[in-house]
C-alpha cells in the first residue's frame, strides 16, 4: 500500500545513482587490490632490497666561511670549531622520544620543553637535521656521541662559529650571522641552504653573504637504522671555502673615531652618536662608529632570548646602525645645497651681497635669523661662514622649492647612497610634487625658507650627509660609499678588486664648488666654530643643529648637532681651492642639550687624534648642559 | 536479510514507538564491521608500541582509550533522535566553523601548521569532526531543497556552505582534509539527485582551475609532496623517503606477512609516521596480502551497510547523510591506501578506523551512530 508520502520518497531514491556508487566502490577496490597483489605477490623483489635497514644518503659537507680583514690586513673575524647537537626527527622513534628528550635535557642542561619545541618547529622534512644546542662543551659532546646507541636520531656535529676579534668596535659594520628562519628557508633551500644552516643577518655578514658562504660539497654516506654514518661511500663534490673580505675600514681610525665619539657621549650625556670618516676621492669609508653599540659575539653561538630582548629595549637602540639606518633633519649643514644652487642657477655671484637682518617677514609670519640680529650685508662665503639664516632664506626664496630639490638630489639626498650595508634609509627631499603627494597641498613660501636651512620636511641619514660633502670636497663626483675594499678568493686571488663607484657627476661648474669649499673654510676662520681655526692643520666644514621632538619644561626643544669637516691633502700648507682632500669627517650628536655644538668638538677631538696633535684644543665647557645659542 | 526484507509501512511517530522496536531496526552488521576495522587499528597500535605497550601514554593505550570513547559516542548518537539535527543544523554549522577558527588561532602542528588543539593534555583534530558535522549540515540543506535539485542554485548553495570550512582547513594548511570536503560534497550532490548537467559543468570548471591553483595557490613543498609519488627515487631523502620505505614494507609482506610486531620497517622505525597515515604499509607488511584483502572486504561490507541505510531511509535527510558518510569513507580509503601503494599523491588523509587518531575514530563513531539513529528513529520505507 503506497500512499502519497511514499511516492514522494520513492521519487528521490535513484537506483541508477546507487548503482553508480557501487560501481565506484568496485573500481576503487579492484585497482587497490590489483596494485597490492602486484606489489606483494608478483613483484616483491623489486622493492625488497630497500628493507635493508642500512641506506645510502647524500649529505652536505659544509664549507668554511670567509674571513674578514681590515684595510691594513688585520684579522677581524675568524672561525672557531664548536660542537652542535642535532636531531633527525625521522630517526627518533615516537615511542622513545620522551626518554631521549629527558636524557638530552639532563646532558645539555636545557629544558625538555625547549628541546621538544625545537623538534616540532622544524619546518622541513622529518629527515632534515634540527638544531638543538650550539657551542656544546667538548666533554658533553663526547658523552652524547658515545651514548648514540641510546639516543637514536641524535647527532653531534662539529661545525665552526664566528669569533669577532674586536667585538663591539666593529659590530655595526660586520653584523653577525644567525640561524635561517623557517620563512627564509623556503626561498633559500633552492640555493643550497639547509634548514639548520646559518646565514649573515646584518652588516657585511649579510650584504656579502654570497661571497662569504662558499659552496657546500656533497657526499654519499651509508647510514644504519639509527642514523649513524657507517661509511662515506663516495664524494660527489668537495666543499669550496668562502671568499674573504678586506674592508675599507682602518682599525686604527675606527678606534680613534670610537674614542672621540665616546668622549662626546660621556661628556655631553648624549643618547646616541655617529662618527664617519671617508676618503672623498674614492668613496671609501675609513671609519664608521655608531654608539651605543653591542657585542656581535653574543650572536655568534645563538643569542639568548633574554639578551636579545635586552638589546631591543636598550636606550639608544644599539642594534641600529644610526649612521645609515636613521634619518634626521640636517639643519644648517644643508645650506651647502642652497648655496650651490644659488650660485649654479645664477641667482647669486661670488661677491654679490645680500642684506641679513633680525628676521624676514612673509605676511604676518616672521622668520628669524638664529642670532635674532643679522649681520648686515654678507656675501656667500661670509653668509655661509656665519650660517646666516636670513641669507639662505633669501637664496631659497629665489630658487624655489623645486630647484632646491634638484640641487639636493645633485648632492645625493633623497635616495639611499647604495652603501654596501643592509638597512639604509632613504631620507626625504621635499618638493611641490612630494608635498602634493604626501599632504595634498602645495608648498608655502615659508616652508621653502625652512627647507633652505635644512629644517622642516628635510631629513637625511648621516651617510648621505657626509657623502654630499665628499662630492663638494672632490670637485663634484658623487660616489657610492663602500665599506668593503676587495673580495679575496680562498686561493688568495682577488675575486673582486676595488673600484670607486660613481653615482653621478654633479651638474655644476668646478668654480661653484670651489666657492662653496672656501665658504666652508670661512666657517672655521670666522670663528663660528670657536677655536677650530687654532689647530695646526687646515680644516673646512659646516656645523648644523636641528630642533626636533617636544619642548621640555622650560619650553626648549631638544636638538641634534652635526659637524662635517675636511682637510686638504697637505693638511698644513694646502688650500681648499683644490679638490685633493683625503679626509672627511662627520659627527652627529643625537639629542644634545649642550651650550655649544657637541659634534664640532667631537670632530675636533678626532682630528687631534688622527693628526697626532699633542696640544688639546677641546672645550668641554661647550658640552655642558644648557640652552644652545648658535647654529 | 536487511535490504530484501519487505516490511509493512508503519507510520508511527518515533515517540510513540516502543524502544524495543527501535532496537530491532539497529543495524548490527554495520556495527560489527566498524568494530572489526577498529580492532585491526588497535592491533596495529599494539604492534607499533614496542616493549612498552602497557606503559602509560603508549600508542596502544591511547588507542584503547579512544576506542572506549568512540563506543560511548556511537551509542549515544544512536539513541539520540536524529530529527533534532534538522532543527540544530545552523548552530551546528557555525559551531563547526568556530572550532576550525579556534584551531587556526591556537592550534599546534608540525612545522608551524595548526592542525590540532590540546584539551586537557589530549590532542584533538577538529577538522575530523568538521567533516561529519558538514555532512549533517549538507544533508539538512539538500533534503530541504529536494524539489529544486535540478536548479543550479542548489548546487551553488551547497558549495557555498562547504567553502568556508574547506578554506579554513586549507589554511592550517591541510590540503588532504579539504579534498575530503570536496569528495563529500560531490558524493552528496550526486546521490541526492542533483542535476547531472550542472554537476558536469562544475566538475569541468574545477578541472580547468587546476593549473591556476597549481601555479598560484600551492606552495613548492606541497607540489613536491604531491608529485613525489610519480618518482619517489628523485628525492629519496626528502619527500620520496616515506614512499620508498612504505613501498618496501608493503612488498616485503608477501602473501601472509611477517606477523604482527615483526615488520622491519616499523620496528627499525624506518617508516616515520607508521602510527598515522602510513599504517596500511605496516599492516601489509605484517599481515600480508591476505590481511590487506580482509581490510578491503570489511570496508566494502561497511560501505554496503551504510548505503543500505541510505536506501532504506524514507526521510531524504537519511539518504543524503548516508551518501555523505559513504563518500567520505570511500574517498579516504582509496586515497590513503593508494598513497601507501604509490599510485596516489601524498596528502596526509587518515585511513578510517585503522589510523590511530582519536579525532578520526570518534568522529566516524559519531557519523555511524547518527546513521543508526536514522535507522532506529523512523519507520522503514516501503521497498
Amino acid at each position: 500500500m503506497i500512499g502519497p508520502l511514499e511516492e514522494r520518497v520513492a521519487a528521490q531514491r535513484r537506483p541508477l545513482r546507487f548503482l553508480a556508487f557501487g560501481l565506484a566502490v568496485l573500481v576503487g577496490m579492484t585497482v587497490l587490490t590489483g596494485r597490492l597483489a602486484y606489489m606483494q605477490l608478483a613483484n616483491g623483489s623489486q622493492y625488497i632490497q630497500r628493507t635493508d635497514p642500512n641506506h645510502i644518503v647524500a649529505e652536505a659537507v659544509p664549507s668554511t666561511r670567509g674571513l674578514i680583514y681590515d684595510r691594513a690586513g688585520r684579522l677581524l673575524v675568524t672561525n672557531i670549531p664548536s660542537f652542535a647537537v642535532k636531531i633527525r626527527p625521522g630517526d627518533l622513534p615516537v615511542s622513545q622520544r620522551a626518554t631521549v628528550v629527558t636524557r638530552l635535557s639532563g646532558l645539555l642542561g636545557m629544558s625538555a620543553t625547549d628541546i621538544r619545541t625545537a623538534i616540532d618547529a622544524n619546518p622541513g622534512s622529518r629527515f632534515d637535521l634540527v638544531r638543538i644546542a650550539n657551542d656544546v662543551p667538548e666533554p658533553t659532546a663526547r658523552l652524547i656521541s658515545e651514548a648514540s646507541a641510546d639516543l637514536p636520531g641524535v647527532q653531534v656535529v662539529v661545525e665552526s662559529h664566528r669569533q669577532y676579534l674586536s667585538g663591539p668596535l666593529f659590530s655595526q659594520i660586520l653584523g653577525y650571522t644567525g640561524p635561517v628562519s623557517p620563512e627564509e628557508i623556503r626561498d633559500l633551500s633552492t640555493k643550497g641552504y639547509l634548514p639548520d644552516d646559518w646565514i649573515g643577518k646584518t652588516g657585511v655578514e649579510a650584504s656579502y653573504e654570497s661571497y662569504l658562504r662558499g659552496t657546500y660539497g656533497s657526499q654519499n654516506v651509508e647510514r644504519d637504522a639509527s642514523g649513524r654514518v657507517v661509511q662515506v661511500v663516495s664524494t660527489v663534490s668537495d666543499p669550496k671555502a668562502g671568499s674573504s673580505l678586506q674592508l675599507t675600514i682602518d682599525s686604527r681610525e675606527q678606534k680613534l673615531a670610537q674614542q672621540a665619539i665616546q668622549w662626546g657621549i660621556d661628556t655631553a650625556d648624549l643618547e646616541s652618536g655617529v662618527l664617519i670618516v671617508m676618503n672623498p676621492q674614492t668613496g671609501e669609508v675609513l671609519a664608521m662608529v655608531s654608539l651605543p653599540t653591542y657585542d656581535n659575539n653574543l650572536f655568534a653561538t645563538g643569542i639568548s632570548t633574554a639578551d636579545y630582548q635586552g638589546l631591543l629595549k636598550a636606550s639608544g637602540r644599539p642594534l641600529v646602525n644610526h649612521a645609515i639606518g636613521d634619518q634626521y633633519p640636517p639643519g644648517s649643514t644643508y645650506k651647502v645645497v642652497t648655496g650651490t644652487g644659488g650660485l649654479a642657477d645664477g641667482k647669486l655671484t661670488e661677491n654679490q651681497t645680500l642684506l641679513t637682518k633680525a628676521y624676514l617677514s612673509i605676511g604676518p609670519y616672521k622668520y628669524y635669523d638664529w642670532n635674532h640680529a643679522g649681520w648686515g650685508p654678507l656675501d656667500i662665503k661670509t653668509g655661509f661662514g656665519h650660517s646666516s639664516d636670513t641669507f639662505f632664506y633669501q637664496v631659497a626664496g629665489m630658487l624655489g622649492i623645486d630647484r632646491l630639490a634638484y640641487w639636493a638630489h645633485q648632492y645625493g639626498f633623497g635616495a639611499p647612497t647604495g652603501i654596501d650595508l643592509p638597512g639604509e634609509a632613504s631620507g626625504i627631499v621635499p618638493s611641490n610634487q612630494w608635498k602634493e603627494d604626501t599632504f595634498g597641498v602645495p608648498f608655502f613660501p615659508g616652508e621653502t625658507y625652512q627647507a633652505g636651512i635644512g629644517q622642516g620636511y628635510d631629513v637625511v641619514t648621516p651617510i648621505q650627509l657626509i657623502n654630499a660633502y665628499t662630492a663638494l670636497a672632490n670637485g663634484g663626483n658623487l660616489y657610492q660609499p663602500q665599506v668593503v675594499r676587495e673580495v679575496i678568493g680562498a686561493d688568495g686571488n682577488v675575486v673582486r678588486p676595488f673600484e670607486p663607484k660613481l653615482i653621478h657627476e654633479m651638474d655644476v661648474r668646478p668654480d661653484t664648488l670651489r666657492i662653496m669649499r672656501e665658504a666652508a673654510r670661512t666657517v672655521v676662520t670666522i670663528r663660528h666654530t670657536y677655536n677650530l681655526v687654532d689647530l695646526p692643520i687646515l680644516v673646512a666644514g659646516k656645523s648644523g643643529t636641528a630642533e626636533f621632538g617636544n619642548r621640555d619644561a622650560e619650553g626648549r626643544l631638544p636638538f641634534h648637532s652635526w659637524f662635517v669637516g675636511f682637510t686638504p691633502r697637505d693638511a698644513v700648507n694646502g688650500s681648499f681651492s683644490g679638490t685633493d682632500s683625503q679626509l672627511l669627517v662627520l659627527a652627529f650628536a643625537n639629542n644634545s642639550r649642550t651650550v655649544g655644538n657637541a659634534a664640532t668638538e667631537i670632530v675636533k677631538y678626532y682630528m687631534q687624534l688622527h693628526y697626532d696633535i699633542s696640544k688639546d684644543y677641546r672645550k668641554p665647557e661647550l658640552l655642558q648642559r644648557g640652552n644652545f645659542f648658535g647654529d | 536479510m536487511g535490504v530484501l526484507r519487505i516490511e509493512r509501512t508503519r507510520l508511527h511517530n518515533w515517540a510513540t514507538r516502543p524502544m524495543g522496536a527501535a532496537w530491532r531496526a539497529f543495524d548490527w552488521q554495520l556495527t560489527i564491521y566498524a568494530l572489526l576495522l577498529g580492532c585491526i587499528g588497535l592491533a596495529m597500535a599494539y604492534s607499533n608500541s614496542d616493549e612498552s605497550v602497557l606503559q602509560g601514554g603508549s600508542t596502544f593505550l591511547r588507542g584503547l582509550m579512544w576506542a572506549g570513547i568512540a563506543i560511548v559516542v556511537f551509542t549515544a548518537a544512536a539513541v539520540f533522535d536524529y530529527k533534532w539535527l534538522k532543527t540544530l543544523a545552523w548552530p551546528i554549522y557555525f559551531t563547526n566553523l568556530g572550532l576550525l577558527v579556534i584551531t587556526l588561532a591556537i592550534g599546534k602542528g608540525v612545522g608551524g601548521a595548526s592542525r590540532w588543539v590540546s584539551l586537557a593534555g589530549v590532542q584533538f583534530q577538529f577538522s575530523e569532526l568538521a567533516k561529519i558535522l558538514m555532512i549533517v549540515v549538507l544533508a539538512n540543506f539538500l533534503s530541504r531543497r529536494e524539489r529544486q535539485l535540478d536548479a543550479l542554485s542548489s548546487i551553488l548553495g551547497a558549495c557555498l556552505l562547504v567553502a568556508p570550512a574547506a578554506v579554513l582547513v586549507l589554511l592550517q594548511p591541510d590540503l588532504g582534509t579539504s579534498l575530503v570536503f570536496g569528495a563529500i560534497l560531490v558524493g552528496m550532490l550526486f546521490m541526492s539527485g542533483a542535476s547531472l548537467k550542472w554537476l558536469g559543468i562544475l566538475a569541468g570548471s574545477v578541472v580547468a582551475a587546476v593549473p591556476v591553483v597549481w601555479t598560484h595557490v600551492l606552495r613548492d613543498y606541497q607540489k613536491q609532496r604531491l608529485l613525489s609519488f610519480l618518482d619517489p627515487t628523485a628525492d629519496p631523502q626528502g619527500s620520496g623517503y616515506q614512499l620508498l620505505q612504505s613501498q618496501a614494507a608493503v612488498s616485503s609482506g608477501g602473501l601472509l606477512g611477517k606477523g604482527l610486531a615483526s615488520g622491519t620497517q616499523a620496528q627499525a622505525d624506518l617508516l616515520p609516521v607508521q602510527s598515522t597515515d602510513f599504517v596500511f604499509a605496516i599492516l601489509a607488511q605484517e599481515l600480508g596480502f591476505v590481511g590487506g584483502l580482509v581490510v578491503f572486504a570489511l570496508f566494502v561490507a561497511l560501505l554496503w551497510r551504510v548505503m543500505t541505510s541510505a536506501w532504506r531511509s524514507r526521510d531524504p535527510f537519511g539518504l543524503i547523510m548516508g551518501a555523505g558518510l559513504a563518500s567520505m569513507i570511500l574517498f579516504q580509503l582509496v586515497v590513503n591506501v593508494g598513497m601507501v601503494l604509490g599510485i596516489m599523491p601524498i596528502t596526509g588523509i587518515p585511513l578510517p578506523f585503522v589510523t590511530h587518531g582519536g579525532a578520526s575514530l570518534v568522529s566516524l563513531a559519531l557519523g555511524l551512530g547518527l546513521l543508526q539513529s536514522i535507522n532506529m528513529h523512523q519507520s522503514r520505507a516501503a521497498w
